[in-house]
C-alpha cells in the first residue's frame, strides 16, 4: 500500500472515530440529512430514467 | 425522529406497547459513526393477553392510524420516519428488548439496543448489510467480547461467528 493510499485511510478512520463520538443526538441530526439526501437522489429524474433502463 | 420517538413513548404510556427498543441502523448509530437509513426499526414487546397465543400488531396500526399515521409497505409512517414494528420473535430478541439501554435523543427519553446484541441480531439476520455492520462495530472496537460470546452462545450462533470469522476477518478476530 502507498504512503498516500495509507494517509487516506488514516484520515477516513479519524474521521469516523470523530463523527462516532459525537452525541446521539448530534449523530441523529446527521442522520436526518443524510436520509434527506438519499431521498432526493431517490427521486432524481435521472436516476429513475436510468433504472428504468437498466 | 424526536416527534416519532414522542409517539412511540405516548403509545408505552397509553398502553399500546409495553417496552421498545431501537434496533437496525439507527441503533448502531447510537454506538458507530451516523448510518444513512431510511427508517426506523423498533422492537415491541406487548402486556400477554390471556387466551391469545399469537402476537398481533393490529393495535398498534389501529392507535397510529387513529391519529392520522399512514401506512407505506411494512412501515408506517410517524411524524414523517417510516416505523416497522417487530415483535421480538425469538429469545435473542426478547432478550435485546429487556437489556435495551435507556438513553435520551434532545431530552426525549428512549431505549436502544445494546451493541452486543445489535451484533448478535445482525449475525442471525444475516444479510450483507447485517455482515458490513458487524464489521464497523469490530473496527471501532466496541465490543465486549465477553459479553458477545455469552450471548452468541446462549443463542447457539458461535458456529455462525466462526464461520462470518472465516469470512471476513481472516484470522484478525
Amino acid at each position: 500500500m502507498s504512503n498516500r493510499m495509507r494517509k487516506i485511510l488514516e484520515s477516513k478512520r479519524a474521521m469516523r472515530k470523530q463523527l462516532a463520538s459525537l452525541t446521539f443526538s448530534e449523530k441523529v441530526a446527521i442522520l436526518e440529512k443524510l436520509r434527506d439526501r438519499s431521498l432526493l437522489i431517490a427521486s432524481s429524474t435521472i436516476r429513475r430514467h436510468r433504472s428504468r433502463h437498466a | 425522529m424526536k416527534a416519532t420517538l414522542k409517539v412511540i413513548n405516548q403509545m408505552q404510556t397509553d398502553d399500546v406497547i409495553e417496552q421498545y427498543a431501537i434496533g437496525g441502523a439507527v441503533g448502531a448509530t447510537f454506538y458507530l459513526e451516523p448510518v444513512a437509513t431510511l427508517d426506523i426499526d423498533v422492537f415491541v414487546s406487548f402486556r400477554k393477553a390471556t387466551g391469545r397465543s399469537l402476537i398481533s400488531l393490529s393495535p398498534i396500526y389501529d392507535y397510529l392510524t387513529a391519529r392520522g399515521c399512514k401506512t407505506k409497505k411494512e412501515y408506517i409512517v410517524i411524524e414523517g420516519w417510516p416505523v416497522q414494528f417487530l415483535p421480538p420473535g425469538n429469545a435473542l430478541g426478547e432478550e435485546a428488548l429487556a437489556q435495551a439501554i435507556e438513553t435520551t435523543l434532545d431530552g426525549i427519553p428512549t431505549r436502544v439496543m445494546t451493541a452486543e446484541h445489535l451484533v448478535a441480531i445482525a449475525l442471525q439476520t444475516g444479510r450483507a448489510k447485517d455482515f458490513a455492520r458487524i464489521l464497523q462495530f469490530i473496527e471501532a472496537g466496541l465490543l465486549d467480547s465477553d459479553k458477545l460470546n455469552a450471548i452468541l452462545k446462549r443463542h447457539r450462533l458461535l458456529a455462525k461467528w466462526e464461520d462470518f470469522g472465516h469470512r471476513f476477518l481472516r484470522g484478525k478476530k
